[in-house]
């Protein structure tokens, strides 16, 4: 025995070094690419497909997607970048459209230019609009948030509505709809959460109007977009057919628990929507109504985001060329993540794909992809600015009063003065 | 040879002394007081992100117009006008109760009040905002038991938000005052109660003439420590309200409005850095009246 391990004691020593060094040349091989990200049904599920795809091409790059809340994402980005340290960050992060502006403009130099590597003519331009600061493009344009208004054919038709009736709306006949589907089936039309300033925005955005205009400077008292969308909110309040809402889970249990009769927002609640299967066939797809002004249309957006590569990151050039190689150039991956998770991406490309063109058991045969890609090519462009959460908390602030009988003009006089306060 | 200049070993026992000290001395220099200054040089600069320039006393003009600002901080002090003096009332009454001998399950009783202190405060937060919501538990046992008609709007109407914090944050730190009115009570001599028993004072005056006077340092002290606890309010309200301080701007403090200012909004340290020494000059102001009002008693 101990003249055995003697002989090979040398021998079981070399083959321990060699195994050490090959799992350290492992180690320095293997990158793995960090990325922050909030939707699990949505975001999340899409760059773990995305990493999936890269990593069989490129086995030494692996993947870490991070999943935490929408707000903490941005709260983590903002600490972190204010520190000045790096370690903290990951790889890649997802921006929502309306921050990114803040994000480029105040902490120049922390995310990598990716114009030059990136072919941007092939993206929606609204997209690469949000992301361009002094001619650089920063990021890859991912979602869409192309609204529609999805609705429960069985509570309408009980209200005595079909599919037809929903379509091309305005919003004075929305909330009549509304009333009368609470008279006959005892449901509320829409959930609304008081404190936030989504449905405003869409439809102010439907109507081609922003809280800034193009040059970034205060668009309120002015504005009859959203005169016109803090007034239709105002009505929704007062003719009591919502059901309130605290907070992005409650909101969305406004209409999983099958409480609400409508729901108006981004296409990426799709998901969501979807998410119930004792619910298959109930829903409809419609445009959102329109208000009664010049410009309005039946086409917004809400939200959206892109993907921003951090100019400090250890993989920099990895994750830039995953990003490339996975939402710049492949349409397979973007017919997979419509069929999945409803991601509607704003690679232009995609859109010829045969997944648009399918039916959606889910909504009862109807084509819903297509329409939602017809409506994307119509919404309004507008420049998000810099302060659009600012703004959004003046807003919300106004609609309690608003509904006590404040007038819009009072009530849009003192968003201005709120927002005039926090541009400095 | 050392011994032969006091002066020396003098020299020589500081230096230890302060050897002994340096660590913890370095440690508060590096983490408190150079953040404290620093805090305070930010707070005389403005501008967006990582881009800060020198803006003067541009922040503290910025302070006057700030609608929000004010707002923040009407509601910082109608939490703590409202709310404080309701605590410390049903602190000291609870106090009172469960310092009587004869109530049977006394333990369990001061336990089950004291609990809510040991919960976390993001955790009883979200569950009071569920417990509190449109449909949640509260309003549907008050409509079962009849005592409202239709549900109150705990988180979207701007008076019953506020009336939400209140009972959340008296709910979370009465008992933890009411801990100290019970030590302060054993303190006090039975047989003060005892005379004025037999002179026929009645349960109440005894409460008003005895228990309150001999408590007043202890009162003080936790008015002032619950002063200061609700200047910083935070976590309860960030978590009910989603970090917005809504509805309306209704349940806004000043932290939550620092942390806005930082986190949420176009970042703003400069500004937030003046926001938060409002709070330390409140502080400092409430302090001062503690040490007023306890050398008044003195005399």
């Amino acid at each position: 025995m101990d003249i055995f391990a003697r002989a090979h004691l040398s021998r079981i020593a070399a083959l321990a070094l060699a195994s050490a060094s090959f799992l350290a040349v492992t180690a320095a091989e293997a990158k793995e690419i960090t990325i922050w990200c909030w939707d699990p049904n949505f975001n999340v599920a899409i760059m773990k497909e995305a990493g999936a795809r890269y990593t069989k091409t490129h086995p030494d790059v692996t993947f870490n997607v991070v999943d935490f809340a929408k707000t903490d994402v941005e709260q983590k980005l903002q600490t972190g970048l204010a520190s000045g340290t790096a370690d903290a960050l990951p790889d890649i992060v997802l921006i929502e459209d309306y921050g990114a502006q803040k994000y480029l403009q105040s902490f120049p130099g922390a995310f990598a230019a990716l114009s030059g590597t990136v072919d941007y003519s092939g993206f929606a331009p609204y997209k690469v609009e949000v992301m361009t600061v002094d001619g650089q493009v920063y990021g890859m344009p991912f979602d869409s948030g192309v609204t529609g208004l999805y609705y429960r054919k069985d509570y309408l038709e009980q209200a005595g509505f079909k599919p037809e009736d929903m379509q091309n709306l305005t919003w004075d006949r929305f909330i009549e709809i509304g009333q009368q589907v609470e008279a006959k089936t005892g449901k509320k039309m829409i959930g609304l959460d008081p404190n936030d300033a989504g449905l405003v925005r869409i439809i102010m955005q439907s109507a081609g109007q922003w809280y800034f205009d193009k040059e970034g400077k205060a668009n309120i008292t002015g504005n009859p977009a959203l005169k016109a969308a803090v007034e239709t909110v105002g009505k929704i309040m007062s003719a009591n057919i919502y059901k309130p809402a605290n907070g992005w889970s409650d909101w969305v249990g406004t209409f999983t628990s099958g409480d609400v009769a409508s729901v108006v927002t981004g296409v990426w609640i799709t998901g969501t929507v979807k998410a119930q299967p004792d619910q298959a066939g109930k829903w409809g797809v419609a445009p959102i109504p329109a208000l009664s002004i010049e410009g309005a249309t039946h086409a917004s957006n809400l939200g959206g985001s892109s993907w921003y590569v951090l100019e400090s990151s250890a993989e920099k050039a990895e994750a830039i060329d995953f990003l490339n190689e996975i939402y710049g150039k492949d349409i397979d991956f973007y017919q997979k993540i419509l069929q999945d998770r409803g991601a509607v991406g704003s690679l232009l490309a995609a859109r010829s794909g045969a997944a648009y063109e399918a039916a959606d058991p889910f909504f009862g045969g109807e084509k819903v992809w297509q329409n939602f890609s017809d409506w994307l090519a119509k919404v309004p462009s507008v420049n998000y600015g810099i302060f659009t959460n600012e703004a959004d908390l003046a807003v919300t602030a106004q609609l309690p009063a608003l509904t006590q009988g404040t007038p819009v003009d009072e009530a849009l006089k003192a968003i201005d003065a709120e927002v005039a306060g926090h541009i400095q | 040879m050392a011994l032969a200049r006091r002066g020396g070993i003098g020299r020589y026992y500081d230096v230890n002394g302060w050897l002994f000290v340096a660590p913890a001395l370095g440690l508060i220099a590096l983490f408190m007081v150079y953040p404290i200054f620093w805090s305070l040089w930010m707070s005389f600069q403005s501008g967006r992100g990582m881009m800060m320039k020198f803006a003067g006393f541009g922040n503290i003009v910025r302070l006057w117009n700030d609608a929000v600002f004010i707002k923040a901080l009407t509601n910082t002090m109608t939490y703590f006008v409202v709310q404080v003096p309701i605590m410390i009332l049903l602190a000291l009454i609870l106090a009172s109760l469960l310092n009587n001998p004869r109530l049977l399950g006394r333990a369990f009783f001061r336990t089950a009040i004291f609990l809510p202190c040991v919960t976390s405060l993001v955790a009883y937060s979200v569950l009071f905002k569920g417990m509190f919501a449109f449909d949640g538990i509260v309003n549907s046992t008050l409509q079962a038991i009849g005592i409202i008609a239709s549900p109150i709007p705990w988180q979207t109407h701007p008076f019953w938000a506020k009336a939400l914090v209140i009972i959340a944050i008296t709910w979370r730190w009465t008992g933890y005052n009411m801990i100290f009115y019970l030590a302060a009570l054993q303190n006090i001599d039975r047989s003060i109660y005892e005379v004025a028993r037999i002179d026929g004072v009645p349960a109440w005056a005894r409460f008003t003439h005895i228990t309150i006077p001999l408590l007043k340092p202890v009162i003080l002290f936790t008015t002032v420590i619950s002063t200061i606890g609700t200047l910083q309010l935070f976590d309860e309200v960030y978590n009910l309200t989603e970090g917005k301080g809504g509805p309306s701007n209704a349940t806004l403090t000043l932290s939550l409005y620092i942390y806005n200012l930082t986190f949420r909004f176009m970042p703003n340290f400069g500004y937030a850095a003046t926001v938060s020494y409002v709070i330390v000059i409140l502080v400092a102001i409430l302090a001062f009246l503690q040490f007023f009002m306890a050398r008044e008693r003195d005399k």
